[in-house]
């Protein structure tokens, strides 16, 4: 009760100090007495990035001699918000070998989603919801190129599906290459922010709120975070996308393969 | 010349000391100078409590084992705040003040429904500092948060962090679950259990109590009991020893969709009566339980009882919705239920609240 007569006479006194206090509480739309600075910074990026970050949930079949009756394994992870009309961006390794993918958006919509494309070697996919005619909040895409080590990250994902988890912790170190089951990782960023199974696909922001890196994995000798995390820089997802998103990546393959048979009827004409 | 050097010489030291004093000042941020304020403050206010529980060992002999904890003062009476589990089954607790001196503690009460518990130690006032309680009503996710404790034993600890999420909920070890948990990427261990979680004003908004991690040490993810529910029990748990939570003496069922199609009764949803207490609120309020066993697929269900479907015109969909309710109410407040009998007829029942019936204590 107190408190709630302190934030009135609070907001009482904001409104008489009109002209000052406006950019603020336009800048801060949930700003409250007693924070500091750095946590207005925190909130407002929160607030502003996890309607961008959705839950991603898996259904696999384990190989069966006959067919797959029953889902017989689950996962989950997180992905980001590319298009409002239902583009999201996700690791590979979150939806490789799942039969069934459900995501649930930031309102708690779920949805069935279906796989647009997939890069095993980017470890990044694309994925599509049916959004009807409710968009989703897109996310600001940042540079990747500028990050500092020592700056300020925020990791928002679901990690061992607690949804909308908000973790913080500073660039570690960029341009890490990191051996991942055989394929080497270039470029990655590293970060002390608590990174978890299921954290995987979700967004990695600074603190202006813009996405620099999609989280993807973790050095661990546990399997939980230690506070060695990694992130794809966002730059390479800017690169990756657009093709996996318009499919030439699948053209071209397509055009190999028609040049080659072109080539072996040639072949064959020859003879 | 030499007049000048001086001078020059003198400039020098006074640039100097003024620069290093910028310097002071100047090489921490507004955030880390938080910090460290709230620690100075706050950090004789957070004690270590070593507790010893008697167990047999294979040949039956009585060994004594130690564990550690953590708790704040919140009296300058001497009181202190902790978790439940910490003081759980303990025969000696001793509490460890963050200035060396050692105090055995009493336990004043604990209730571990909501993992709080209250000891109390005779030190004299200047040595308690007391640790102010805030609100955990209006917490956001990104502020930041302090967990002050004694991590795997090595005393006095702080780690940092922010909110990662609000509202979680956890399942205290007797099986009730604790709403509106804190969940805070300020790295929890055992040993923190019982510690203070800090906003940056300095104020008390929960206490560290559990974490998720595969491995049993912090892996960022860790939950404390928010304060205000903590400061719900505090009063009863110092005047009485327990928290007297309402009940309404009766064992309920969640009365799924389906299942009240499959037992044909006029209601979609509700929480049915099995068992009734002899001599309970319930019983004294004329409501019935169940008399026979209907078998549903591969279940056995009792049926025949009462299906409470509203409290205080509040819709119940299932037995949890109609616990957490009543949860919120004291004994001996009174509820008004809307109720379908077996027989398919509506009622309005008043049943006063009765206090639950508390465990004797093993010792």
């Amino acid at each position: 009760m107190r408190f709630h007569r302190k934030a009135r006479s609070a907001i009482v006194r904001m409104f008489s100090a009109a002209a000052a206090a406006l950019p603020l509480i336009c800048a801060f739309p949930s700003v409250l007495p007693g924070f500091t600075a750095e946590e207005l910074n925190t909130i407002s990026v929160y607030e502003a990035v996890a309607p961008s970050v959705v839950n991603i949930t898996t259904m696999a079949c384990d190989p069966e001699f006959f067919f797959c009756a029953v889902p017989s394994s689950t996962g989950s992870g997180s992905g980001i918000v590319l298009k409002a009309e239902g583009i999201i961006v996700t690791n590979h390794h979150v939806v490789a070998s799942a039969r069934d993918i459900y995501v649930t958006m930031a309102d708690n919509r779920n949805l069935e989603a279906k796989v647009i494309a997939s890069s095993p070697r980017h470890d990044l996919a694309v994925i599509r919801v049916d959004v009807g005619d409710k968009p989703l909040k897109e996310i600001v895409l940042g540079n990747s190129d500028n990050l500092r080590v020592g700056e300020k990250v925020l990791a928002i994902g679901n990690p061992f599906g607690l949804g909308g988890t908000l973790t913080t912790g500073v660039v570690s170190m960029t341009g890490r290459d990191i051996k991942n089951g055989g394929r080497v990782m270039e470029d990655l960023i590293q970060t002390d922010a608590s990174i978890n199974p299921g954290n995987s696909g979700g967004a990695l922001v600074n603190s202006s709120g813009e996405l620099v890196g999609i989280n993807t994995m973790i050095l661990s000798p546990t399997g939980s975070n230690i506070g060695i995390g990694f992130a794809i820089p966002v730059n390479r997802v800017k690169e990756v996308t657009p093709g996996l998103m318009h499919g030439w990546d699948r053209l071209m393959g397509w055009l190999l393969v028609l040049i080659i048979l072109l080539w072996i009827y040639g072949r064959i004409r020859r003879v | 010349m030499r007049f000048i050097h001086k001078n020059l010489a003198l400039n020098f030291v006074a640039l100097s000391i003024v620069a290093l004093y910028c310097g002071w000042a100047g090489a921490m941020t507004e955030d880390e100078k938080n910090n460290i304020d709230l620690y100075e403050r706050l950090a004789p206010g957070v004690v270590n409590i070593t507790s010893t529980v008697m167990e047999r060992d294979f040949f039956f002999n009585v060994v004594p084992r130690q564990g550690a904890g953590s708790g704040s003062i919140i009296d300058s009476r001497g009181y202190i705040l902790t978790n439940h589990h910490v003081i759980e089954d303990a025969r000696k607790l001793e509490v460890t003040l963050a200035s060396g001196k050692k105090y055995t503690a009493q336990l004043i009460g604990s209730d571990p429904d909501t993992d709080v518990a209250v000891l109390k130690i005779d030190a004299p006032r200047q040595e308690l500092a007391v640790i102010p309680m805030g609100t955990s009503e209006n917490l956001k996710v990104g502020q930041k948060a302090l967990a002050i404790g004694n991590p795997f034993g090595l005393g006095q600890t702080l780690t940092t962090g922010v909110i990662s999420s609000v509202g979680r909920t956890l399942r205290a070890s007797n099986g009730m679950l604790v709403e509106d948990v804190i969940q805070t990427d300020a790295s929890i261990n055992p040993g923190n259990s019982g510690g203070p979680l800090i906003d940056s004003s300095g104020k008390m908004i929960g206490i560290n109590t559990a974490i998720f991690s595969p491995t049993g040490a912090s892996v960022g993810i860790g939950f404390a009991i928010p304060i205000d529910t903590a400061k719900r029990v505090l009063d009863d748990l110092i005047e009485k020893g327990y928290y007297a939570y309402p009940f309404i003496g009766a064992t309920l069922m969640t009365l799924s969709p389906g299942l009240a199609e499959a037992l044909k009764l006029p209601v979609e949803a509700g929480a049915m009566l099995v068992e009734v207490t002899a001599g309970g609120p319930s019983e004294k309020a004329g409501l019935r339980g169940g008399d026979r066993r209907a078998q549903i697929g591969n279940n056995i269900v009792v049926v025949g009882g009462d299906i409470i479907v509203k409290i205080d015109r509040e819709p119940i969909r299932d037995a949890d919705a109609l616990i957490r309710y009543i949860r919120r109410l004291r004994p001996g407040d009174r509820v008004v239920l809307e109720v379908v009998t077996w027989e398919g007829k509506r009622e309005t029942v008043r049943v006063t609240l009765g206090e639950r019936p508390r465990p004797v204590r093993r010792r």
